[in-house]
């Protein structure tokens, strides 16, 4: 160090003594949580949740900080990788909220994950705004604490449903990955196709990890469904359009589900993504705040936020930071506030009932000349819907 | 009859990925003992080279295939150096060296693992290359996946016969079999060594370029290849290139006609009672001699 910089140190050193005082009694607001950085489960929770996450922090910094009802205080955030482990995350957020007594937590990534640690929130009293978790299961165990972002199986298999109702889909074929997810999807699709008087004439499940799914889809192919579903995680997804593209498989709807709404499928699949469906719930043409939130992202990570679960994240931070701008930073009232009150976010307004989100519908998108538009229903359509899909290209 | 055909091809070009996947731990396991579970990183490693390549210089992935193999073997002779001498100069025994290089590929895969997160993040990359298909007797294929097939088909006949047929692959099957009496015949193992695992590393790179032109990358990608490779060279019997290729065929066309047969969700279930049957009637391995 040359005598120049440390004499700014000095002076910068001084500065803060005298401005410390000031300051005191505004100590940061500590936000602490665990997600997967390393592991499986790491592509997933970098590119939905904790970009988010940072980019919140630092944008609420920028403005003042958190306002506490009507006071305004840094946030510093205390983020910990659970190396896609759940004993480790469990132990983190036990560790964050029992001894380092954080005053707020961010959710973990996954299902499993907010499974794992819904009991460990409402034991301590924190609540927890999950926007990768989804199922009837996590919102049957009745936590006071816990509030589902995302759209539940039944809301999106029904729209895909209705949909396929509308075009006159009479036969469908689905696959769907052995797993708590798939499972759960699987089930509401079924009951869904059913009561809208949809045959399915095949239905297979595959295990994680498939490198080949070629002959589950020939099987497919000879039967000649009108609708394709793969209630599929991202790499299969990858796997299941690139083999249906390959033999020729193009029915009049072909559905994905998770990783269908990343910008990586886009740009891997190139032109063949072209009039796929898939799990998704907005885009930046549905509002300027949504436009907002996706220029502010391109910014600052250099890359675009996928079209599903990034903005669930973005509206979980949303509801926090007005809750706490009216209630402050007593949970319970939090709580109370957050479980009564409607909030204002990216994917529109929110209000939950017993935990569940149960103003954003359903919905189904399709990849449309490079943006994943919302092709149903018609009042949160962005873009009439390709029907049949074209070809594949 | 076309699509049974398909079905066969599919499996076998599912074989020849596993093959691909299985010879650079071959080299290292097979011929040295060199128990380098790292193997799959740097199996990711290469994927990732390939993809910096087709994005950032706009490389064809098949003509980058040369630099990734000399990245990649120059980066294997380093480590080797680095990790792996010691251990093969003092392990008093063949099964020390299997034992100790089991800890240090555990340290390595960790440390390669977290230097890939650190440098590009947890995020699926990916590029499209070469996915249109070819129609051969009736079959539609993948040509991506046509490429990785001749390739582990070009690659394991290559390795057979240098091997088998000349002076260096001589010198390396009898640094194996005796190190003290290679060492008294006049070969070099100080060299030959570091350059046969080299080797294994560049081919576990190229592995991964060409996996990069078929299935996303990510820096956790590497450790379910880890396995398959072990199956296969366990399947085909410790350091036979044939016994990899084939052993790669035999797990991909019962995964293929067993999926067909039953379900998906069994795939697990057959290959490791592929791999039960295997060392029941044969402990070490088919083409084990």
């Amino acid at each position: 160090m040359n005598w120049k910089t440390t004499l700014k140190v000095i002076a910068a050193a001084l500065l803060a003594a005298l401005l410390a005082p000031a300051f005191a009694q505004d100590a940061p607001v500590k936000i602490g949580y665990a997600i997967s950085r390393t592991g499986p489960f790491a592509a997933g929770a970098q590119i939905s949740q904790e970009p988010n996450y940072i980019m919140w922090a630092e944008q609420v910094n920028a403005a003042g900080g958190l306002s506490v009802k009507g006071k305004k205080r840094k946030i510093e955030l205390i983020g910990v990788d659970d190396r896609s482990e759940v004993e480790t995350m469990v132990r983190s957020y036990e560790k964050l909220m029992a001894s380092d007594k954080v005053d707020l937590i961010l959710p973990p990534w996954g299902t499993g994950m907010n499974f794992a640690v819904m009991p460990l929130a409402q034991k301590h009293g924190y609540p927890m705004l999950p926007p990768t978790a989804t199922g009837r299961k996590l919102l049957g165990m009745k936590n006071p604490y816990f509030f589902a972002l995302l759209q539940q199986p039944d809301s999106m298999m029904n729209a895909l449903a209705e949909f396929m109702k509308a075009r006159g889909v009479k036969t469908a074929a689905v696959i769907h990955v052995d797993e708590l997810f798939g499972l759960e999807q699987m089930g509401a699709l079924e009951l869904a196709l059913k009561e809208k008087g949809i045959q399915i004439i095949e239905k297979k499940s595959y295990p994680i990890g498939v490198k080949d799914l070629q002959p589950v889809l020939n099987d497919i192919k000879v039967k000649n469904p009108d609708a394709f579903v793969s209630l599929s995680y991202p790499p299969d997804t990858f796997l299941v359009t690139g083999q249906a593209r390959a033999i020729g498989f193009n029915p009049k709807l072909f559905y994905a589900a998770v990783g269908a709404a990343f910008p990586v499928y886009r740009d891997k699949m190139g032109p063949a993504a072209e009039g796929v469906m898939g799990l998704g719930t907005w885009n930046p043409k549905m509002s300027p705040q949504a436009k907002a939130y996706f220029d502010a992202h391109v910014a600052r990570w250099k890359k675009e936020p996928d079209r599903w679960a990034s903005a669930h994240a973005w509206a979980g931070l949303q509801i926090l930071e007005q809750a706490v701008a009216k209630a402050g930073l007593d949970r319970k009232v939090l709580r109370e506030t957050i479980a009564k009150d409607e909030f204002n976010t990216v994917i529109g307004k929110i209000r939950f009932r017993n935990g569940e989100n149960i103003s954003t519908p359903g919905v189904v998108s399709q990849w449309q000349s490079g943006e994943f538009e919302v092709v149903w229903p018609p009042q949160n359509a962005t873009s009439p819907a390709y029907f049949p899909k074209p070809n594949w290209k | 009859m076309a699509y049974w055909f398909e079905l066969a091809a599919g499996g076998l070009i599912t074989g020849g990925i596993y093959a691909v996947v299985a010879l650079g731990l071959n080299l290292q396991y097979g011929l040295m003992r060199i128990m380098n579970i790292s193997h799959g990183e740097f199996l990711m490693l290469g994927a990732y080279l390939t993809w910096l390549g087709h994005t950032v210089l706009q490389a064809n992935p098949l003509v980058f295939l040369p630099v990734v193999a000399l990245a990649l073997f120059a980066l294997g002779v380093a480590v080797y150096w680095l990790c792996f001498q010691r251990i093969t100069r003092t392990a008093p025994a063949v099964e020390a060296i299997e034992a100790r290089s089991l800890l240090v590929g555990f340290g390595l895969m960790f440390l390669v693992q977290n230097v890939a997160y650190l440098a590009w993040g947890a995020d699926l990359r990916g590029y499209s290359f070469l996915t249109d298909p070819i129609e051969i007797g009736g079959a539609r294929l993948m040509t991506n996946r046509l490429v990785v097939f001749a390739f582990a088909v070009g690659a394991s006949l290559l390795l057979l016969a240098v091997l088998r047929w000349t002076l260096i692959g001589k010198a390396v099957r009898a640094m194996m079999q005796s190190p003290t009496g290679a060492q008294l015949v006049g070969i070099d193992t100080r060299f030959l060594h570091p350059v046969v695992f080299g080797a294994g590393i560049a081919l576990a790179g190229v592995a991964g370029a060409l996996l990069s032109m078929v299935y996303e990358i990510s820096p956790g990608m590497g450790e379910p290849y880890t396995v398959t490779a072990l199956i296969v060279i366990v399947l085909g019997g410790l350091g036979s290139a044939i016994g990899c290729l084939l052993g790669g065929f035999l797990l991909g066309l019962v995964e293929t006609f067993g999926m067909h047969f039953t379900s998906p969700s069994l795939k697990m279930l057959l290959s490791y009672a592929v791999l039960t049957g295997v060392l029941l009637a044969r402990p070490k391995g088919l083409f084990a001699r």
